[in-house]
């Protein structure tokens, strides 16, 4: 049975143990969005580069292994379930003596990078297909005015790029917000880590994870609504 | 080499194959100073290629361009720098998305030749009463008509103060009513003495404005002349049969 009653108890004796995993819930997905933007704009530039006619031949065997290294990236993050990576990331970097100071730090620090790089993998595929989404002529057009490349993707290409990119990087901060609950796994108080800590003590084991639920979901849909109608205002403005 | 004061770009045995199929096989002008070269042909002759070329928007194959004493085709040769002297203007515009009219016009003189922002800002503001959009110069490009974007993409050119312009079907994508708008700016700009190679459809634009139409097919010049000669009486059979169907 589901008692209201009983949320309503929990909610008081322990709402600070709640939102304290909030809140780490919160900054390690943002952090990890980040740092995976980053991640996924340079595996993405590895994607993009092209071999050109006049490249010497150590720079096209140079070229073809970064683009490999990257797409093998890609395709094994996709293809593997986050909590798989997560436990080969932890286990295999504390096996290997790499931690931090305390214990605590160790977690989130290789959880954190755990779901940093699997973002990572899904953003660059968005930045690959934001930047492709811009019309081959405006590259042309930035040329024949005599930019460089870099002074074409600056000024032209990255801020149209941009905005096609930007709404598909708040969906993934809030996919992030509830793959993080994974994390509980390796010890990281986030916010399904305390609603188990909750259950455990009190020895109640439906309530607790329902307060995480609703508290998920008040944070995921209101984002997730926010960002609809961000969409709409960029749309509604100057391009397309 | 020895070249002529009044040549502008001087194109030698230029060929350009993709893939497998050779689609400029040895093409040979020169452009002079002030001139306006109309360049037409049948779909697929190579006659876009041939202006792509010529500010290397695509990579010849084999041959030379030497613009201003520069040899394009050489790896040496800074291509921005020269890029910068040869305004293009594209069949879809291709105005920078992103900015307003303006911007479209200031980007490039400010951030590729360092002119001041108020110096450009003024410049722009001439060219863009000169095409006769000055009162649209905050307008987005997607608000306006096609006619007015590619005269917005010919003040853009122009701002960089080019000593050549390329028009690659510059009224192709335009809606019949439009197509004057735009031809009316080029026949300006050609008065004004401007050098310019215009590949085009438009038999009545190369008849009066050109002082040379050439006509290419097959990836080869078949023939050029002035535009009496040309139109009145052609030699080449494929260049009769072609005035046949589009006269």
């Amino acid at each position: 049975m589901i008692s209201l009653e009983a949320m309503s108890k929990i909610w008081q004796g322990y709402s600070n143990f709640y939102w304290t995993g909030l809140v780490n819930t919160l900054w390690i997905a943002a952090l990890a969005v980040v740092l995976g933007s980053v991640l996924g704009l340079v595996i993405a530039s590895g994607r993009m580069l092209t071999v050109k006619k006049d490249d010497n031949i150590l720079l096209v065997i140079l070229k073809y292994i970064i683009k490999g290294i990257c797409s093998i990236y890609v395709e094994v993050l996709r293809a593997t379930p986050l909590i798989v990576q997560v436990f080969v990331i932890y286990y295999g970097a504390t096996s290997l003596g790499l931690k931090l100071g305390n214990a605590t730090a160790t977690r989130i620090m290789w959880g954190f990078v755990a779901v940093a790089l699997n973002s990572g993998a899904y953003l660059s595929e968005v930045v690959r297909s934001g930047i492709g989404a811009v019309s081959g002529g405006q590259m042309e057009a930035a040329r024949c005015v005599g930019m460089n490349h870099w002074q074409a993707m600056r000024y032209v290409i990255l801020p149209q790029a941009i905005r096609n990119i930007l709404p598909a990087l708040c969906n993934e901060f809030v996919t992030i917000i509830k793959e993080t609950s994974v994390l509980s796994m390796v010890g990281i108080a986030d916010l399904m880590f305390q609603a188990q800590a909750v259950a455990s003590t009190t020895y109640i084991f439906v309530e607790p994870y329902i307060i995480a639920a609703i508290m998920y979901f008040v944070i995921v849909f209101t984002l997730s609504k926010l960002i609809s109608v961000f969409e709409r205002r960029m749309s509604r403005s100057v391009t397309r | 080499m020895l070249q002529d004061k009044d040549v502008l770009i001087q194109v030698k045995d230029l060929k350009k194959q993709f893939k497998h199929i050779e689609v400029l096989k040895g093409i040979n002008i020169d452009i002079h100073k002030g001139e306006v070269v109309a360049v037409i042909g049948p779909s697929g002759s190579g006659k876009s290629t041939f202006l792509r070329c010529l500010n290397l928007l695509e990579q010849p194959t084999s041959g030379q361009i030497i613009f201003e004493g520069s040899d394009l085709t050489d790896k040496k040769t800074n291509i921005n720098h020269l890029r910068q002297k040869m305004g293009m203007v594209f069949q879809s515009f291709n105005l920078f998305a992103n900015m307003t009219v303006l911007q479209n016009l200031t980007v490039a003189p400010v951030k590729v030749k360092g002119m001041s922002k108020t110096e450009a800002e003024e410049l722009a503001t001439q060219l863009l009463g000169r095409v006769g959009l000055a009162d649209r110069k905050d307008a987005y490009p997607i608000q306006m008509s096609g006619g007015q974007q590619q005269r917005v993409a010919i003040a853009r050119a122009l701002a960089m103060q080019p000593d050549v312009m390329l028009f690659d079907e510059p009224t192709s994508a335009l809606d019949p009513e439009m197509v004057s708008e735009v031809l009316d700016v080029m026949k300006q700009l050609a008065s004004e003495n401007m050098t310019m190679v215009v590949v085009t459809h438009e038999m009545g634009f190369a008849r009066e404005v050109a002082d040379r139409v050439v006509f290419i097919d097959q990836g080869v010049i078949q023939e050029e002349g002035n535009p009496e000669e040309f139109f009145g009486n052609p030699k080449n059979q494929r260049l009769k049969e072609f005035l046949s169907k589009v006269l």
